[in-house]
């Protein structure tokens, strides 16, 4: 059974990107969300097994959206895709429950990794 | 961290809360619904439990935990119970025994006793439900068992250390350690961690996390869930020292723990009456008092004897420092994925803090080395340690693939540090000896068969700063043997008094192979350096006032000559004369002395003079040039 994977970044190209790494490993991405706020309702719809989202995205913000879904799914799998030096982001996000993070410019076995760790 | 700094600190502030909890408990049992007061004993006790963990002191933090947990009952119920009272008193005044216990410098006693009574406590059912720290640890353990599907639980849940290492180059260390921090508390109990919860909250750069952990769920099984994280470096475990002391409870009425700076004392007071009883006998000697010989001599015998015991007080097994060298081997097989097997013999004979101390981090070198580099693909990697006569001798030992002194050899060829003569001139026993030289190789070109030379320089540098020698013993397929050779204490020496420079002055017999007296006919002078032979090897010689900057003495009819050893290169010592040798108690020298190469401390002489002791490794440093066996041989050269 694969894991079912859902994207959210308000950038196309990083979707992409993710998009890829995932389908090689075999992950199938259900869900692609461009923000924060269509993120939830993609969540609720599609009930995915993790979920990567981005910090920074307009309308709501990618802690809020964190926020929003462990709210509803308090078992929710959130890795948190950040730039380097939104340290106190990460952190912020930790303590709201993400469950891990991956740091931009990423590798592909290092994202894997993380997945992987968080997933099991 | 050494937390020992911290106990006068812990120890008064345990004070405190206790006072207050005593004054609170009892201010409760007029009141028992005061929400305000139960707030303010958990407070009390949730202090002491932190403060205890901390430190290590295991007994006291588990039964303020339990405490704690008790309280936590009473403020969801609204109010303390009459028997709950009762018990409260109890815990309180076992864990005023508890803190005397750690003032005294006693061992905790153990208190599952209490923890595990079984309490009639059923109406409010506080106490009821307890053990908490049993309910804490069931269910995470129980987790951990559903989600791997292997048998990850220890039947007994255990406190240890958790010492997770990150990356140098980790990215959010601080969210990182938080991450871990929570991986932690969903498979056990976190008492206590370093840097705390709010530290890394607000964004401190850790490198290290230390937490304080109990759990039933299994060591290896932890460490593999660790290291899965991203980042993640290096997991250790720490074994709580202290569960250790309060187990071996029957030894424990039969000691008593003395600080160690007391010891230290002692030693030297020791020191110095041996010093005296020098002087004494030198001034007696002139005169002739009937009675007095006999009572100096008694005295004599009786200060030999209680510096002999004295310093026993500072020896220590081996074991004590040895103690992470099983879990060392483990987890490097594991990562190498090799089979290793360790044994540990002779860890109970006693060698001198101060000498242990600086051995831990050689052996950690010397063993890792043998795993990494020493076994193929399955082995055994033996440490054991005996006495013999002044010494202890120090053996680490595998059953690999060996070193071959050719492949040494030539390998010091390329990388220039030797000339193919030079090397061709090398025993195979100083062959060996040249992975310890700094710079002959580096842990990632290191093969079975060239050798190893990881931190193998600063292995030997130990052992001889402490007055002992490393000597290998390796040959292809057969395994290596790190010989250490080491004082049994490094505060009274042995020495041999020389004559040099018209003085007196001391070599530590652990710096001298052999005595020689050497008729003059023996000794070739023809080139620079004069040698001599001895055992078909060409010894150098050189004179002992030229290494101490005077002038070079003519040679004596019968030369005195002092063998001693430069990097396993024999080298004989001119000295003036052989003077006797004697045990001394040694004194560090003071500015500017102390800067002086070559001069290792002074001793007290019978008369009250002052008695240099000369080491000659660095002064044969400076001078190696002289008389490598190449150079000898380049200047021969016509």
């Amino acid at each position: 059974m694969s894991l079912r994977v859902m994207i959210v970044d308000d950038a196309l190209f990083m979707r992409n990107m993710l998009k890829d790494i995932f389908t090689r490993a075999g992950f199938e991405v259900v869900a692609e969300s461009e923000d924060g706020q269509a993120a939830l309702e993609d969540y609720r719809r599609v009930q995915p097994d993790l979920v990567t989202m981005d910090i920074v995205m307009p309308k709501r913000s990618g802690i809020e959206a964190l926020r929003d879904i462990i709210g509803e799914d308090p078992k929710a799998c959130v890795v948190m895709v950040s730039a380097l030096g939104q340290d106190s982001l990460v952190l912020e996000a930790v303590e709201s429950g993400a469950r891990d993070f991956i740091v931009k410019p990423f590798k592909e076995d290092n994202v894997l990794d993380v997945v992987r760790r968080v997933a099991s | 961290m050494d937390m020992s700094q911290y106990r006068e600190l812990f120890l008064s502030e345990a004070r405190e809360h206790l006072d207050k909890m005593n004054k609170l408990a009892v201010a409760l049992e007029q009141e028992p619904d005061d929400l305000e007061m139960i707030n303010a004993l958990f407070r009390e006790a949730h202090s002491i439990k932190g403060m205890a963990a901390t430190m290590g002191y295991e007994a006291t933090s588990r039964l303020a935990h339990h405490l704690e947990d008790a309280l936590d009952g009473c403020r969801q119920s609204g109010r303390l119970s009459e028997t709950l009272a009762d018990r409260l008193l109890e815990g309180i005044d076992l864990l005023e025994t508890l803190v005397e216990d750690i003032k005294a410098g006693n061992p905790e006693q153990d208190v599952s006793f209490f923890l595990e009574a079984p309490t009639d406590e059923t109406e409010d059912g506080e106490f009821a439900e307890l053990s908490p720290i049993q309910a804490a640890d069931e269910e995470p353990a129980a987790a951990g068992e559903a989600a791997e599907g292997t048998p990850a639980v220890s039947p007994e849940p255990e406190t240890f250390q958790v010492l997770m290492t990150l990356a140098k180059n980790a990215a959010m260390p601080a969210a990182r350690g938080l991450l871990l921090l929570r991986e932690l508390e969903n498979r056990g109990e976190v008492i206590a961690c370093d840097p705390d919860r709010e530290t890394m909250q607000a964004g401190f750069p850790l490198k290290q996390l230390k937490a304080w952990f109990r759990t039933a769920q299994k060591r290896d099984f932890l460490q593999e869930v660790l290291l899965a994280f991203p980042d993640v470096e290096q997991v250790d475990f720490i074994d709580d020292r202290r569960q250790e002391a309060a187990r071996s409870g029957e030894e424990a009425v039969r000691t008593v723990r003395i600080r160690t700076d007391l010891l230290d004392r002692f030693v030297n007071l020791a020191g110095e009456l041996l010093t005296q009883r020098h002087v004494l006998r030198a001034s007696s000697g002139k005169r002739d008092w009937p009675g007095v010989d006999a009572a100096l001599e008694e005295t004599g015998r009786l200060v030999g004897e209680l510096h002999h015991h004295v310093l026993r007080t500072r020896l220590m097994p081996l074991e004590s420092v040895a103690g992470r060298l099983p879990r060392i081997v483990r987890d490097l097989g594991r990562k190498t994925g090799k089979q290793v097997a360790f044994r540990l013999i002779g860890g109970e004979v006693g060698i001198d803090r101060v000498i242990l101390d600086q051995l831990a981090d050689p052996l950690v070198h010397l063993v890792r080395n043998a795993v990494d580099h020493g076994i193929a693909d399955s082995g055994e990697v033996m440490v054991s340690a005996r006495r013999e006569r002044d010494m202890v001798l120090v053996e680490v030992r595998d059953t690999g693939t060996g070193m071959d002194p050719e492949a040494l050899r030539q390998k010091a060829v390329e990388k220039g540090l030797l000339s193919a003569s030079q090397a061709a001139e090398l025993s195979d026993r100083e062959a060996l000896l040249l992975i310890c030289r700094p710079g002959f190789s580096t842990a990632d070109e290191v093969t079975e068969t060239s050798g190893r030379g990881v931190g193998m320089d600063v292995v030997k540098a130990a052992v001889e700063d402490l007055g002992g020698t490393l000597d290998i013993l390796s040959a292809p397929q057969a395994g290596t043997r790190f010989l250490l050779r080491l004082p049994l204490s490094i505060a009274i020496i042995k020495l041999i008094l020389v004559r040099c420079c018209g003085m007196p002055l001391a070599l530590p017999v652990t710096r001298v192979q052999r005595i020689i007296e050497l008729p003059r006919e023996q000794i070739h002078q023809e080139s620079e350096t004069p040698w001599f032979a001895l055992d078909e090897e060409r010894i150098p010689l050189v004179p002992l006032a030229e290494l101490l900057g005077q002038k070079r003495p003519a040679i004596e009819p019968v030369a005195c000559v002092v063998l001693t050893e430069w990097h396993g290169v024999q080298v004989g010592l001119l000295v003036g004369g052989f003077v006797g040798h004697r045990d001394a108690f040694v004194k560090p020298l003071g500015f500017p002395l102390d800067r002086t190469a070559g001069l290792s401390g002074a001793a007290i002489e019978g008369d009250g003079s002052v008695l240099f002791i000369v080491d000659p490794q660095p002064l044969l440093a400076e001078r190696s040039v002289d008389f490598l066996p190449h150079k000898m041989e380049e200047k021969d050269a016509p």
